[in-house]
């Protein structure tokens, strides 16, 4: 075989493998492999959201670095902690959130590495609206130069509307996609959707 | 031609006389105008009562024809909370509006009663203008506003859409100049994108400012200790920072970490204790309280522009 032959097959295996599209993996099965999971951390952040609102995540690769939002009518408060360190539940407590709970969710989160939850507001016929977001950053194999990395599931508190591919739709009169932070998401069942994304929030 | 001695006489007294008329003139003709071209208000910044008196007294608001898809109840209502509440505007998400809503902030704290004026005249005649600054915006652009949906609370505030898209149409900067027509979607694109020169224009041409600006889009300033400098421009006016959005709130684990600006923010307080900084900033609808290191600040911060203040002309 000719050295030329052989440096362009070696060549078109690097290319494919440096731009296959993590995407792809990624669909519906995702959620069901892991829906025990993923539905337990929306249930603790629905639990926790009224009592104080705050949204959290992980800010860096390793998981171990916090950064917790507190919303309150004037301020909101951007923190950012390890996971261990005593500060977070000093903070925690003074914004007066259950600080065991808050760690459980903590945990939950870390286990199956999702990167942030957060309460989306909308609007829908000038109605204020609001769903649960969610991100994931699965421990599938992610190649450096695919730009999706991170798994989008919509927790609505009520069924959705979706066309005949599954996509949502803005509203049943409307035929119309809703975007959530940009995106267009896709059906899980009446009420979770997911998309795939370049980002967390 | 040979001059003749009373025609070279005449020469002379016209010199003299044209000499004369210049040393008179000239000086007050230069005195008369402001030397710095900037110089705006022609009429007083009118407070937040007069604004919220001038829009009681449109009552109710019909439909224009020069903005088909704003519901002229819901317009009135949010021109009024925006008057009401400055805080509360919201340039939407996922939109490049971020500049605009720095500058609207700044121009509801200083003239609310003229930003009111402003967008009833642009509703009601599809143009307008604040100082020397006209607003003529393109057919595009009055089909859009009141339209723009999956923005968040900007989907109910047809007025802030078409203040935002007004300025987007009106000023350009080199980021516009590869979109410069407006086309569906734009305003998350590089159409609606404010570099830091834009800004700083945009803020000497509609608001009585004395603007100094620090830093570029591609450059750190270098104004020796950050903090001493923003905290002593912090006495004397108000600061808007041009900072690196992507440390600030990270999105995503980029492997490639580029490291430039995308967003403004107001500055409000601005506190050192224990070699931290505590900084509150007001952007997107609300104040944030955030502590960083000294050095983090450094990282984040391109672009510092201090307003001040012009003292009011005599005229």
């Amino acid at each position: 075989m000719p050295a030329n032959r052989i440096y362009t097959i070696l060549l078109a295996i690097a290319a494919s493998w440096l731009t296959a599209c993590s995407p792809r993996v990624f669909t519906s099965k995702y959620y069901f492999q892991h829906a025990a999971a993923l539905d337990q951390i929306e249930e603790t952040y629905k639990e926790l959201y009224p009592k104080g609102p705050f949204t959290i995540g992980f800010n860096d690769k390793n998981y171990q670095i916090i950064s917790l939002h507190i919303l309150t009518d004037s301020l909101d408060y951007i923190y950012e902690f390890g996971v261990n360190e005593p500060r977070l539940a000093d903070t925690l407590t003074k914004y007066k959130l259950d600080t065991t709970k808050v760690a459980q969710l903590i945990l939950q989160m870390q286990a199956i590495r999702c990167t942030w939850i957060k309460t989306y507001e909308y609007y829908l016929d000038e109605k204020l609206k609001s769903l649960i977001f969610m991100s994931v950053k699965p421990r599938v194999f992610n190649t450096p130069l695919s730009y999706k990395k991170y798994y989008i599931l919509t927790y609505f508190p009520q069924p959705q509307y979706f066309d005949s591919n599954g996509k949502l739709l803005d509203k049943r009169t409307l035929r119309r996609l809703r975007k959530i932070n940009g995106e267009i998401f896709t059906r899980i069942n009446d009420k979770v959707c997911y998309t795939t994304s370049g980002n967390f929030r | 031609m040979k001059t003749t001695p009373n025609t070279a006489i005449n020469r002379l007294l016209n010199m003299a006389i044209l000499s004369g008329c210049l040393l008179f003139f000239v000086p007050a003709r230069l005195y008369a105008v402001p030397p710095n071209k900037h110089i705006q208000p022609v009429t007083q910044p009118g407070t937040r009562d007069e604004a919220i008196a001038f829009i009681d007294s449109i009552g109710e608001l019909k439909p224009s024809r020069w903005w088909p898809n704003i519901k002229p109840a819901l317009f009135l209502q949010n021109l009024k909370n925006t008057i009401r509440d400055p805080i509360r505007i919201y340039p939407g998400d996922g939109t490049n509006f971020c500049g605009y809503g720095a500058l609207t902030y700044l121009l509801l704290k200083e003239d609310p009663l003229g930003y009111a004026k402003l967008i009833v005249q642009i509703y009601h005649e599809g143009k307008g203008s604040l100082g020397e600054i006209r607003f003529r915006p393109s057919a595009a652009i009055r089909k859009a506003a009141g339209s723009l949906r999956f923005k968040g609370r900007l989907d109910i505030h047809p007025a802030e859409q078409m203040w935002y898209l007004c300025l987007a149409d009106r000023f350009k900067g080199y980021l516009n100049f590869l979109n410069r027509k407006y086309d569906k979607d734009d305003e998350d694109k590089l159409w609606a994108s404010v570099n830091y020169a834009k800004f700083n224009r945009m803020v000497r041409s509609l608001l009585p400012y004395e603007v100094k600006a620090r830093g570029a889009d591609l450059f750190r300033p270098h104004v020796g200790d950050l903090y001493t400098y923003i905290s002593d421009r912090m006495k004397t006016g108000t600061i808007v920072l041009f900072i690196n959005n992507r440390l600030m709130r990270k999105k995503n684990h980029p492997t490639i970490k580029l490291s430039l600006p995308t967003h403004y923010i107001v500055t409000e307080q601005l506190i050192l204790t224990d070699n931290l900084v505590t900084l509150i900033y007001w952007d997107y609808g609300g104040k944030t309280l955030l502590q960083l290191s000294p050095a983090f600040l450094k990282r984040i911060v391109f672009g510092i522009t201090s307003c001040t203040k012009k003292v009011t002309n005599a005229r």
